[in-house]
């Protein structure tokens, strides 16, 4: 792994005020390197969601900062971030959200169409085997099929860091360790960072990087030497 | 690489077609029927105005009692006044040189004779010859001898030299005194003194023939026809059908008139007693209404027709040959005072060159005050003002569905756009995405909406002219107004509201987007509801949740109220002022003379007892112009009729503080422009530079028409009219002891009735289009708007349905609540949608000439509502079965 890729500091956030206020960051700090698989795990309100969202830009602390590469988002104006975004992130949410009248291959295109250097569609569509559906709709496709469109549409743009928010959260056994090993294997082939949020024990040892959350703050920050495929993973 | 996103658009259009269709259909029978209208509309007027030029319409025509020299038609030709007064006077001075040279001779006869007898009785005395006979040969040889020579030394004499000298003096001066009185007598008249520019003139014969028209042929006489030669250069005709006549026992009639009459190409009729085929169907240029005089308050097209034959059969028609003479200026005055001050100046030269070669006028007419060329096309520049309203008020309406539309759309999608924005689409790229599909939408309806306005609902607006007039036949014209109204500001709106509604929206955040919390606002604690069966409560509750969504229904149901109102309140707006003209009348008989005094002089009387002198001129109140709506048939200034009443007039009470500034005016005045007691306000007159102040004093319940009302002695001093001057007699009865030459029109009940059933008959069918095209709207919003409701409560109505509710109880749960709202507020909402007509009513009106409010009968009323009920029915049939396809899994999925 190499430098210190993203930076986490003092992180701080709440919703609500007076007596509804909700301290959901309470002071975060970590660091990501470039390339790395990482792993916010942690029970439901415990952060992780928040945390991701500020990270992808989609969210602002209320103090600390994220800095990526050097870059502060919270100096960043929002065509900054938009920019930002457009260029460095690839999202992949536990629901798919995708366009349900556009079909496999093009909803992989509103990816590829963001990024000056995209990866190949039609490649893209066969790491995720998904090229004997590439002309379905959305509807035509089963929950681990959709979940493989919306991986692809934000692999394609080749991002320097992919955001999956609980993306086997709404998936069976079998389908999630196949959605996982997926991603696994984009992080490898492509070598994009990855920071995956999830509630699931079981993945963080697939995860070069793990950071387990509680109450809005950072519990462990353990880098984990061990790690196996996502195949191996049973829960 | 192209914005994959676009791919959506088609598909949208395809997967939601139903939605699209409905507002593409509204969209192209909005465009459709209103760009219709104005393209009818403007290329009837362009007809009109382009066969002004094209078939050489006259500036003005005289008719003379004899058919009229060279010489005179020349000196006509220069527009040159004669010296009528120098021509009667070396007339006068000819004739009287004649009559003083024979008086003259006959008494220097006389006294040389008397000279010579005296002499020679004086010599036969001296003689002492007293033979009477014997002196009378005496006398007799001495005329012989001498008379010739006494003559001469007589008129040698400078006693007679200066005899002669005062004869001729004295009968000069006396023909000049002649002349003068008479001369001045007219010239005060005519103001012959007054200087003048001459406007030189092309003169063309244009002589005619009135006769009487048997057009079925049943030896009944059915209209007088004037007929025309065929080869007139002036004051042409264009053939709606057929062709002009080419032998003489053919002629070409007036197309609306033979519609009327119901002659056809190929007939044959009678006319002056011979028998003609007809082998065309015209329109006069100077005809398009067929008033038989211009003083006829109403044309008549049953009653009075026009024709064209060949030289030869017009040669062959007994009647008396018109001797017409129509004229074009050489050069053209623009304006209406320069055409007034042309047609005066001509006048002048008309009256002046008539007297001086002998001619007596029997009729002169500029042409811009002939009703027969002016009446239609004025008419139907003023007649767009309906249309306006029902375009003011679809725009509303599209605006309206726009916004719904792509709100709902933006909710619907918002997870789409949230996931979207988090990749990293911009706000710009998705606005532009959003706004693409009901642009294409919008440009489709417009582009269909136009081809339709262009070729259908043109015809059906050139119809509604055609029903009325006299008019050319014409090609569609682009009309700006169209393009504007129909397409150019629904875009810019749809354009405009999308970018806002879309822009506002986007500023949420991406995660908002995702998390679908797209309001502004969080919701309060539930309210706590009484202990009511569970489905009252959970209907309840699926109300409080949908209160925005009905928020929207309430509206767009005011907006099909007021498109209701508008459908059945204009024809009863119509039918109730038709009904009530003749009852709004001040007179049952208002008899405008030509002029106060007869040929003697004399003082027009008239021993009806009911009968009251009144004057009356018209003026103009300026209006403002309609921002849009330029050019042709953007309307002038309003008319207002001023009249000038005896102060204690048994027609309309005045008091004492009427004066030359204070006066009284209309109601219909007062409503229209909302002038209040004491309100100053200023008119003008049509054709001259001249301005006139007025206060409003008091307000007359008159709804008849735009007019002020001033006692007789001060309307004499404001108009500069001699002290006893009149314009006519208002008389609860007939007059009958006025001889008709005096009469310039009569207005009667019957007369008025006869523009309104006019008025009916040319605009009923267009109120049909509008009635049936606005039906047509209504089901189609209504169809959109519960749509809505039950497209935003697709999951919940997904996840019941799991949860094990039957159909009928979802229906009774999504249904029932909406079909209480549309109940409940449809009496709300027509009462809203019609005080909302009459204020937009008003407002169109002041557009246009005259005043009548909004009106709607009561079965009206009950019909707008019930239509909207019965509209709202067949919805909720539709909505029941929308609801029984919603599948199951769209709560048990994600699928958008």
């Amino acid at each position: 792994m190499g430098e210190n890729f993203l930076e986490i500091k003092d992180l701080k956030k709440s919703f609500g005020t007076g007596e509804a206020r909700q301290d959901v960051l309470r002071g975060m700090d970590f660091t990501v390197k470039k390339g790395e698989f990482c792993v916010l795990l942690g029970p439901s309100g415990s952060g992780k969601s928040t945390l991701l969202n500020i990270i992808g830009g989609i969210d602002t602390p209320d103090e600390g900062f994220v800095s990526i590469n050097g870059d502060k988002l919270e100096e960043m104006n929002e065509s900054q971030l938009t920019l930002y975004r457009r260029k460095h992130l690839g999202y992949v949410f536990q629901m798919y959200n995708l366009i349900p009248n556009l079909n496999v291959k093009e909803n992989i295109e509103v990816g590829a169409y963001l990024s000056d250097n995209p990866l190949d569609v039609e490649e893209v569509l066969s790491t995720l085997g998904l090229q004997d559906h590439k002309y379905k709709y959305p509807n035509q496709l089963s929950g681990g099929q959709q979940q493989r469109v919306s991986i692809g549409r934000a692999v394609v743009k080749n991002p320097d860091i992919l955001m999956c928010d609980e993306p086997t959260g709404a998936l069976d056994y079998k389908t999630s360790k196949e959605i996982l090993a997926l991603i696994e294997d984009c992080n490898k082939k492509y070598g994009s960072t990855v920071i995956m949020v999830t509630h699931n024990e079981a993945i963080k040892n697939m995860a070069d990087h793990v950071i387990k959350l509680r109450d809005g703050v950072v519990r462990h920050n353990d880098i984990n030497e061990q790690k196996i495929s996502a195949f191996e993973l049973e829960w | 690489m192209r914005n994959p996103l676009i791919k959506r658009v088609p598909r949208e259009l395809k997967s939601e077609w139903h939605k699209y269709l409905v507002i593409i259909i509204f969209m192209v029978v909005m465009i459709g029927v209103i760009s219709g209208m104005y393209v009818g509309h403007d290329s009837m007027l362009a007809a009109v105005y382009a066969g002004k030029e094209d078939l050489n319409l006259e500036d003005g025509s005289f008719e003379l009692s004899k058919k009229a020299s060279d010489d005179f038609l020349e000196a006509m030709s220069t527009g040159e006044k004669a010296d009528v007064r120098t021509y009667f006077i070396d007339k006068g001075t000819k004739e009287a040189d004649k009559e003083v040279a024979k008086a003259i001779d006959e008494k220097l006869n006389e006294e040389v004779t008397a000279a010579i007898e005296e002499g020679v009785r004086t010599q036969c005395a001296a003689y002492g010859i007293a033979d009477e006979a014997m002196i009378k040969e005496q006398i007799s040889a001495a005329m012989d001898a001498s008379f010739d020579e006494a003559v001469k030394t007589a008129q040698e004499s400078e006693e007679y030299k200066k005899a002669v000298e005062d004869a001729y003096k004295e009968a000069h001066d006396k023909v000049i005194e002649a002349v003068d009185e008479e001369w001045d007598e007219v010239s005060d008249r005519y103001n012959l003194d007054e200087e003048i520019s001459p406007v030189p003139v092309i003169i063309y014969e244009h002589f005619y023939k009135d006769a009487a028209e048997d057009s079925d042929c049943d030896g009944t006489e059915d209209a007088t026809v004037r007929i025309y030669l065929k080869d007139s250069p002036i004051d042409m005709a264009s053939f709606n059908e057929g062709r002009a006549p080419k032998t003489d026992t053919e002629i070409a009639i007036d197309r609306m008139h033979a519609s009327n009459v119901g002659v056809k190409i190929g007939d044959t009729v009678k006319v002056g007693g011979k028998e003609f085929e007809v082998v065309g169907l015209l329109s006069y240029v100077n005809y398009l209404t067929m008033h038989e005089s211009n003083t006829d308050l109403m044309f008549d097209a049953f009653g009075f027709d026009v024709a064209m034959v060949t030289p030869e059969a017009f040669k062959k028609l007994s009647a008396r040959t018109h001797y017409s003479y129509a004229y074009l200026y050489e050069n053209k005055p623009e304006t209406k005072i320069e055409k007034a001050d042309a047609s005066d100046a001509f006048l002048k030269a008309l009256i002046t060159q008539t007297l001086v070669h002998d001619y007596e006028i029997e009729d002169y007419l500029p042409e811009y005050l002939r009703q027969s060329s002016n009446f239609a096309a004025s008419d139907i520049e003023g007649d767009s003002a309906m249309v306006s309203i029902l375009c003011y008020i679809l725009i509303g309406v599209i605006a309206f569905i726009f916004a719904i539309t792509i709100s709902n759309t933006i909710e619907k999608e918002a997870s789409v756009i949230g996931t979207l924005r988090a990749s990293g689409y911009s706000k710009r790229e998705l606005v532009v995405h959003y706004m693409s599909m009901p642009l294409v939408v919008t440009i489709l309806g417009a582009i269909i909406g136009n081809v339709l306005g262009y070729t259908v609902f043109k015809n059906v607006a050139l119809n509604l002219y055609y029903n009325s007039y006299s008019l050319p036949s014409c090609t569609a014209v682009w009309s700006n107004t169209a393009i504007i109204k129909t397409t150019v500001i629904p875009l810019i709106l749809m354009f405009c509201i999308n970018l806002f509604v879309i822009v506002k929206k986007l500023q949420l955040s991406p995660l908002r987007f995702l998390r679908h919390d797209l309001r502004k606002s969080k919701r309060a604690k539930a309210v706590r509801l009484p202990r009511w069966s569970f489905l009252r409560r959970f209907r309840l509750r699926i109300l409080f949740q949908n209160l925005p969504n009905y928020l929207v229904l309430i509206f767009g149901v005011i907006f099909i109220e007021v498109m209701l109102c508008f459908a059945f309140g204009l024809p009863d707006s119509l039918s109730q002022y038709t009904e009530k003209a003749p009852d709004m009348m001040f007179a049952e008989y208002q008899y405008v003379l030509m002029g106060s005094k007869d040929n003697d002089g004399n003082t027009i009387e008239t021993a009806e007892e009911s009968a009251e002198r009144f004057s009356m001129t018209t003026l103009l109140y300026p209006k403002k112009k309609a921002a849009i709506r330029e050019g042709m048939g953007s309307g002038g200034d309003e008319s207002v009729s001023v009249y000038g009443m005896v102060r204690d007039s048994a027609f309309i009470k005045l008091g004492n503080d009427v004066s030359e500034k204070n006066v009284y005016i209309s109601s219909a005045f007062a409503d229209k422009f909302g002038l209040k007691k004491g309100a100053t306000f200023t008119l003008h007159a049509e054709y001259e530079n001249k301005t006139y102040e007025f206060t409003v004093t008091d307000i007359v319940n008159y709804d008849g028409g735009i007019a002020i009302f001033m006692d007789s002695d001060s309307f004499n001093k404001v108009f500069e009219k001699e002290d006893d001057d009149f314009s006519g007699y208002l008389s609860h009865k007939e007059i009958t002891d006025i001889e008709e030459k005096y009469i310039a029109t009569v207005i009667t009940s019957d007369v008025i009735l006869k523009v309104t059933h006019q008025l009916e008959h040319s605009m009923g069918g267009a109120m049909n289009v509008f009635k049936y095209a606005l039906i047509v709207m209504t089901a189609a919003l209504i169809y959109l708007l519960a749509k809505i409701i039950i497209e935003r409560n697709e999951q919940s109505i997904s996840m019941v349905k799991i949860l094990g509710f039957k159909n009928g109880e979802i229906g009774a749960l999504y249904i029932v609540p909406t079909a209480i709202i549309v109940v409940l507020f449809s009496v709300i909402s027509f009462v809203i949608g019609y005080i909302l007509m009459v204020w937009i009513f008003h407002v169109v009106m002041l557009q246009m000439d005259g005043y009548f409010a909004f009106f709607m009968k009561p079965s009206s009323m009950v019909l707008s509502i019930l239509y909207l009920l019965i509209g709202y029915s067949f919805v909720s049939v539709i909505d029941f079965i929308r609801i029984k396809r919603i599948p199951m899994d769209v709560a048990l999925k994600n699928v958008e």
